[in-house]
């Protein structure tokens, strides 16, 4: 029983749970206005996409594979979708939600068919789906940010689980489409935990040739990944979309980066077979925190990308050392 | 023997089909639009760039014999311009200054390179992970020299690297020959060369047949950041500034370049040849595209496709020829 408390203590979320509440003191001394209810508002409409696409890559990671191309996939189902609501005048929020993730289930299917029947390197795969899907976006489907949402989509912004007014008038309201991470999270970590398929994934990122000898359909488990990584991704863009309360095809490109590295910060190994739900949630928050709040330490913006690559840097450096020390110790 | 006879026939059969799409292009942009395609400008303008990338590509193709990747290229190549261009107003931007400015550049992109090989080679950390943090970090780097806003004032003479002629050939086309020879010296003629390969195909091995695996991927590394000096040169004498999101789509570029050119993505096999044929073939379908007036995005989708349809392509050749053989 101690033992289990003092693994507890030293495992990959504990670190990043001490590195946030570190540097949460550290903001808050330097900045008092930091710990509000306030804070954690904007924190987690911050979060809110990254987190969906974030567990997404953590699954996709612990599979034994990466996905760089869902910011384009995102940014085709986004778009495509607003593009067709207006055409047709589709003024429901369900209908919308489904139209996006069934564009984002064929760009996943297109990954999963490349990576599982054709065996590309997942990297150049999605490399390459990402420009596919990014290029068809801005070439055929137009660059202009579109900002006249059909009301009823619209409405969905303006949804809020409460809303919180400081002493000076000043109101903060949690949006409702902070349920749809909070979903994906639950959801993904039952599936992980207790159902046979979250045990392949995890057995097919450790050692795909072990897992199909253990009777795991390796395929259909990369199909699943990658099919479901794909349609959450185009959920995640129509909260995206509300949330902005406009559609910008190029607006999510280059945000791969991020996520991965919360992925991998929440002690998920980009060699796959390890990762946890809990871990990718602290990695996101983390983030999120750096990124939001490095102005009110007084680092300069034109420094931010800077502390950020450096942040992931010792970050993915600590989780990946502490890897080799466990391969590298003595094994029972 | 039978083996080595094989691959060999492979390989000259991927540099063939290059050259017969290079000629296929020429030929077809030749009848559409010879004045514009054919014209002295255009064939140095489409020099320039293929210059600038072309170079990058092939610290990307080491990295990738050697069983690893460089995501972060673009970045060193950014930053060791606006560390060259730095050293260059500090002195004044004289012409002399040219001089300290390059060295400079290379050897910050060394460093960079060297530190991604550090990473990669003593904490064996995953070089895709490695150099997609590096990407990152290395732009941060930049933008703290630059604070934003592109560096200008750059000597008036150093615009001639990339603007100016020899006989009427480009100088980038020569910087870019001399890159080629020195990466084809390096992986037919050095040691070197033979052990990046050795390691590049199975790592295990190579350690234990006496291969120092640390030296062979700092060194990797390194000469691939040095090469992403030379890109970062070429890209602020041709925008005659330096600024730390340039070319941010030759990442996507490089890698289709290497795989195009034959280069196995897991390591071992690579070579120069196909790998230069790659990039003029590139350059000649975007300038094709530039002459016609497509519209440029179409360029990202096309290249996506290319690189998935070499790559399946290439897959099911290998399967046939392992059922074949089998």
């Amino acid at each position: 029983m101690n033992s289990k408390i003092k693994n507890t203590l030293a495992s990959n979320e504990a670190i990043v749970v001490y590195i946030i509440i570190g540097l949460s003191l550290l903001i808050g001394i330097v900045n008092h206005s930091f710990f509000s209810v306030s804070t954690v508002v904007t924190l987690s409409r911050a979060i809110l996409v990254t987190l969906t696409f974030a567990i997404c890559e953590m699954i996709v990671i612990i599979s034994g594979g990466i996905d760089v191309s869902f910011p384009a996939v995102a940014s085709i189902c986004m778009y495509a979708t607003l593009k067709i609501a207006l055409a047709f005048n589709i003024d429901n929020v369900f209908v919308v939600f489904l139209i996006a993730a069934v564009i984002g289930l064929m760009f996943g299917t297109l990954n999963a068919v490349l990576i599982a029947i054709f065996r590309l390197p997942p990297l150049i795969a999605t490399l390459g789906v990402s420009s596919v899907a990014n290029g068809a976006t801005l070439a055929f489907l137009g660059t202009n940010v579109i900002s006249n949402i059909p009301d009823k989509i619209d409405a969905v912004s303006r949804m809020y689980l409460f809303t919180f007014t400081t002493k000076d008038g000043m109101s903060f309201s949690l949006t409702i489409l902070i349920l749809i991470p909070i979903a994906v999270c639950l959801l993904a970590f039952f599936m992980l935990k207790f159902t046979m398929l979250g045990r392949g994934i995890y057995a097919v990122g450790g050692d795909a040739n072990a897992a199909r000898i253990a009777g795991f359909n390796v395929k259909k488990i990369q199909f699943i990944v990658y099919m479901s990584a794909g349609s959450i991704a185009g959920i995640a863009s129509i909260a995206y979309m509300i949330l902005m309360r406009q559609a910008d095809p190029s607006v999510l490109m280059g945000s791969e980066m991020m996520v991965i590295a919360a992925v991998v910060m929440g002690g998920t190994r980009i060699t796959g077979g390890h990762g946890s739900v809990l871990g990718t949630v602290f990695g996101v928050i983390l983030i999120a925190l750096v990124q939001n709040n490095l102005i009110m330490l007084g680092v300069p913006t034109h420094f931010q990308t800077f502390v950020v690559g450096l942040i992931i840097v010792i970050g993915t450096s600590i989780t990946s050392l502490r890897a080799k020390k466990i391969s590298n110790s003595a094994k029972v | 023997m039978e083996k080595m006879k094989k691959s060999i026939k492979n390989a000259d059969k991927n540099i063939t089909a290059l050259l017969g799409i290079a000629i296929l292009i020429f030929v077809a942009m030749g009848i559409l639009a010879p004045k514009s395609f054919l014209g002295i400008t255009n064939l140095q303008g489409m020099c320039i760039q293929f210059a600038e990338f072309g170079v990058l590509a092939f610290g990307m193709m080491l990295a990738m014999i050697s069983g690893g990747i460089d995501l972060s290229l673009v970045g060193i190549a950014n930053f060791a311009s606006i560390a060259g261009a730095a050293v260059m107003i500090k002195l004044g931007s004289s012409n002399a200054s040219i001089i300290a400015g390059v060295l400079a550049a290379l050897a910050v992109g060394g460093i960079c390179g060297l530190f991604n090989g550090f990473m990669i080679g003593y904490l064996r950390i995953p070089p895709m992970l490695v150099t997609l943090c590096g990407l990152q970090l290395f732009t941060g780097l930049g933008l703290v020299v630059t604070k934003g806003p592109a560096l200008t004032d750059l000597p008036p003479a150093f615009n001639m690297i990339a603007g100016g002629t020899v006989a009427l050939i480009p100088i980038a086309v020569i910087v870019f020959a001399l890159v080629v020879l020195g990466v084809s010296f390096l992986l037919r003629s050095s040691v070197y060369g033979q052990h990046v390969r050795f390691m590049g195909t199975n790592a295990t091995a190579s350690r234990y047949s006496g291969i120092q695996n640390l030296k062979i991927t700092m060194m990797t590394y390194g000469i691939s950041g040095i090469l992403g000096g030379v890109g970062g040169i070429l890209m602020a004498s041709h925008y005659n500034s330096a600024k730390s999101d340039y070319g941010s789509s030759y990442t996507l570029l490089t890698l289709l370049i290497v795989v195009l050119g034959g280069t196995n993505p897991d390591g071992g096999r690579g070579k120069v040849a196909g790998v230069t044929l790659s990039i003029i073939v590139l350059q000649l379908v975007s300038s094709a595209f530039n002459i016609l007036r497509i519209n440029a995005f179409i360029k990202t989708f096309v290249w996506g496709m290319i690189l998935l349809a070499v790559m399946v392509s290439m897959k099911l050749l290998e399967n046939k020829k392992e059922r074949r053989s089998q």
